[in-house]
């Protein structure tokens, strides 16, 4: 699991733990100071996928950017030379770059599709920084990030959006638009479904004015046809101004490698042996399109995504991997009930534990794939098919101070909260859990559905909509105010504007969702 | 840079009904193999460098099957090489070559069918995704249907439900095939039972002529889609056909009226493609 300690840019054990070429290949995309690579001939556009900042510090961050003049290159390799391409980067503290902070170069090269994934140290806390990267005489647009507040400060307020679920082909990001144009946001959590496998045909693309070819009709399998999914997605524009905007943390839930998948377990019945090559190059294409540390780069099929990070005394933030650890879908009831049945396994399960034990903070966040609170029984690809490993959670989290859960993955707003008990509806809360809708998976929605009923016959259910959007959560020492906001509709264009939906006071001390 | 993907190893071909399955030792993940390609040619020789026209497929698994052969039977000659994430491509590896079984759709005389042996579940009835209909329309869990009074899109519903089946009350369903037959036939026949799709709880569907049993076909795990799409024939489906064929004995059948039941006796509900019974030719 990774720590809150930061580690260092490029951890000496970890790479002889990767092998030679590999770790050579890995350490250059991270951190290249005397790169010696031959110009690249002109290429206009090769920041056509924008650029991304993300794992943040209070020194500091990792930055993003992958080189793809022809995005869409069927072969995943967006039409670059099959070699290393010096990438400069440069970070500042005001937008025309006139105070450099920090400066550095990176490799982008094939292995990882010409993706650079460098990380800045030494800068100041609880700053604002711009940063850009050049190849040759091309310079990338600008994007920002605040660092995080130094350690044991207490910053007056930090606030997070949350999105999930974006299924381009389903509409338009227009709620990527707005969260972008928010005013008070210093991070963007993904909580799953960056990308969806599933092939991309008449039958489903509802995203009015977009056309796709051939290579993006059939579900992804192989590394080129994941990093292409990657690169469709990325190509819009509202995504890619988000990111620019803010640092980014990402977990992944199912359909960043197959909908509904378990560990090792495929859910259209490809064997485990089989399967484990699509996951390895699943992951691969999630880390190279991410701005993620190198803690989160994959081993053939095995990956650490989970991460941690302090802001100040005022949160401590976790993300969770609801995905690799869990056991498959059960096939009784007994299996269901059992007592040893996990969704995180016994190790991230023990990382959590001990994050929210020792916590000193005011809120402790955590943000996964999948809702917890109990819905109905037959949900079994949530918690609510782990009922036993949703006890020791909620343990885990009466243990913290504020425990917030922020989850996706339905399509839908629902802001829930989460009995002590989950056998007594009528229990005292422990916490609160945000579930964020999707930015465009099931196009325009409505706020009711046949769903509806399911979700709001629990008393503890607060919110349900079933339109398009984000959320947007607000921590201070007091109070966290959270926005549902929507939009109502994203299938004909990007132009519908936004509307609150509902918007809760939860009372530092009082883990209730108050009508604010 | 990473090192140039191995030559694959391995290579190995188990020829079927329709298909051929190819299989080869998995390069493993350093470096990283974006995927392997499968070039393919008809006949017994292969060319000594794969062209990209022969380009048959590309695989993230060390496993392909390569269906929607003729049901006469196909001969063909593969080689394949992996290609790395860098873009790195190996060499191609030794050839091989296989020869997939002739199905009894093409070499016996049909009796009777049901349905088109085409890889889609689309010319029957409720296909290809009103399955809830099918416990609604046969509350008894039995399907009957008469050869040449009945027709596949009105008395033949596209899936056959078992008691790994929620929806349709966790029971095994039977279908029960009459048929007429003049003579008391000489020979054995077959029965050909090609399936579209399975759940990912496979199953076991039994066969019996007359009342007595003929074989138990022991369904592999499917991908659980047949029950909301019907062309296993589209590009990049990720349908699971299966396809089976054991002889009913001569003495099983009589003449006049024959029934043949499939029953759903283990698993989850099977997709069909079409059902034929085929006197040797």
């Amino acid at each position: 699991m990774s720590t809150t300690a930061p580690p260092a840019p490029l951890s000496r054990r970890r790479l002889l733990q990767l092998g030679g070429a590999s770790a050579t290949a890995i350490a250059l995309g991270i951190d290249a100071p005397a790169a010696q690579a031959e110009p690249l001939p002109h290429r206009e556009g090769l920041f056509s996928l924008g650029v991304a900042s993300g794992a943040p510090r209070p020194d500091g961050a990792v930055l993003w950017t992958r080189l793809a003049p022809e995005p869409l290159a069927e072969d995943g390799h967006a039409d670059m030379p099959l070699r290393p391409v010096s990438v400069r980067w440069e970070v500042a503290t005001d937008e025309e770059f006139g105070q450099i902070a920090a400066r550095g170069t990176a490799l982008a090269q094939p292995e990882l599709a010409h993706a650079v994934h460098p990380r800045v140290e030494g800068l100041d806390p609880a700053t604002a920084h711009f940063y850009r990267f050049r190849v040759g005489p091309q310079t990338s647009p600008v994007g920002r990030f605040r660092t995080l507040p130094a350690e044991g400060t207490a910053p007056d307020a930090f606030s997070i959006g949350v999105v999930s679920c974006q299924a381009w082909y389903h509409g338009h990001f227009t709620a990527h638009r707005h969260l972008a144009a928010e005013e008070e946001l210093d991070l963007v959590v993904f909580v799953g479904d960056y990308i969806y496998e599933y092939g991309i045909t008449s039958a489903n693309l509802r995203r009015q004015g977009a056309e796709v070819g051939p290579a993006h009709e059939v579900e992804t399998e192989t590394l080129e046809q994941y990093r292409l999914r990657y690169s469709l997605f990325k190509s819009d524009p509202h995504l890619q101004a988000l990111h620019a905007r803010v640092p980014a943390v990402a977990v992944w839930d199912d359909h960043e490698v197959q909908n509904d998948y378990a560990g090792e377990t495929s859910s259209t019945g490809i064997s485990a042996e089989m399967f484990v090559h699509r996951i390895a190059v699943a992951y691969r294409a999630f880390y190279e399109n991410m701005p993620l540390d190198l803690t989160a780069l994959p081993e053939g099929p095995d990956a650490d995504i989970t991460a941690g990070f302090d802001v100040g005394s005022l949160a401590r933030i976790s993300l969770l991997d609801t995905r690799q650890f869990r056991d498959p879908a059960p096939a009784t009831e007994e299996e269901q009930q059992a007592q040893e049945r996990t969704m995180l396994g016994a190790e991230q399960e023990r990382w959590i534990a001990e994050r929210l034990t020792d916590s000193p903070a005011t809120w402790n966040v955590m943000a996964h794939g999948v809702v917890l609170v109990p819905i109905t029984e037959d949900r079994v690809d949530m918690w609510d098919g782990y009922p036993a490993a949703r006890r020791r959670m909620l343990a885990a989290m009466a243990e913290a101070d504020n425990p917030v859960m922020l989850t996706g993955d339905i399509h839908r707003h629902v802001a829930a909260e989460i009995p002590s008990d989950p056998a007594d509806p009528g229990s005292d809360p422990l916490g609160v859990e945000l579930v964020c809708t999707s930015v465009a998976s099931d196009g325009d929605g409505a706020p009711t559905d046949g769903y509806t009923e399911d979700w709001v016959q629990h008393d503890y259910v607060k919110l349900y909509d079933g339109r398009r959007g984000y959320l947007h959560v607000r921590l201070s020492a007091e109070e966290m105010v959270s926005s549902f906001w929507v939009v109502d509709w994203i299938e004909a264009d990007d132009t519908a504007p936004k509307q609150l939906r509902a918007r809760f006071t939860t009372p530092a001390g009082d883990p209730r969702l108050i009508p604010a | 840079m990473s090192p140039r993907p191995a030559v694959v190893t391995g290579l190995a071909a188990e020829p079927a009904l329709a298909t051929i399955t190819l299989t080869w030792d998995s390069l493993g993940f350093d470096p990283l193999i974006d995927h392997y390609r499968i070039y393919a040619v008809e006949g017994e020789a292969a060319p000594a460098r794969p062209e990209e026209s022969s380009l048959l497929a590309k695989t993230v698994y060390p496993r392909l099957v390569h269906d929607g052969l003729a049901p006469a039977g196909e001969t063909w000659s593969y080689r394949i090489l992996a290609v790395s994430d860098g873009g790195t491509r190996g060499e191609p590896s030794a050839p091989i070559t296989a020869a997939s079984q002739p199905s009894v759709t093409a070499t016996g005389v049909p009796v009777a069918t049901i349905g088109e042996f085409d890889g889609r579940t689309l010319e029957h009835r409720f296909a290809p995704s009103s399955y809830s209909r099918i416990p609604e329309e046969h509350p008894e869990a039995l399907i009957e249907y008469r050869d040449g009074a009945d027709e596949p899109g009105t008395a033949w519903p596209y899936l056959l439900p078992g008691p790994g089946d929620a929806w349709a009350g966790r029971t095994a369903y039977r279908a029960r095939w009459s048929l007429t037959l003049e003579a008391a036939p000489a020979d054995d026949h077959d029965l050909a039972v090609w399936l579209v799709d399975t759940t990912r709880l496979g199953g076991i569907l039994r066969i019996s002529a007359n009342g007595e049993h003929v074989t138990d076909l022991e369904l592999p795990a499917g991908a659980t889609r047949g029950s909301r799409e019907g062309d296993a024939t589209v590009p990049g489906s990720t349908l699971r056909r299966c396809f089976f064929e054991p002889a009913i004995p001569a003495g099983l059948l009589q003449a006049g009226e024959n029934t043949i039941e499939l029953e759903l006796a283990e698993g989850g509900w099977a997709a069909w493609d079409a059902v034929g019974l085929y006197a040797r030719g």
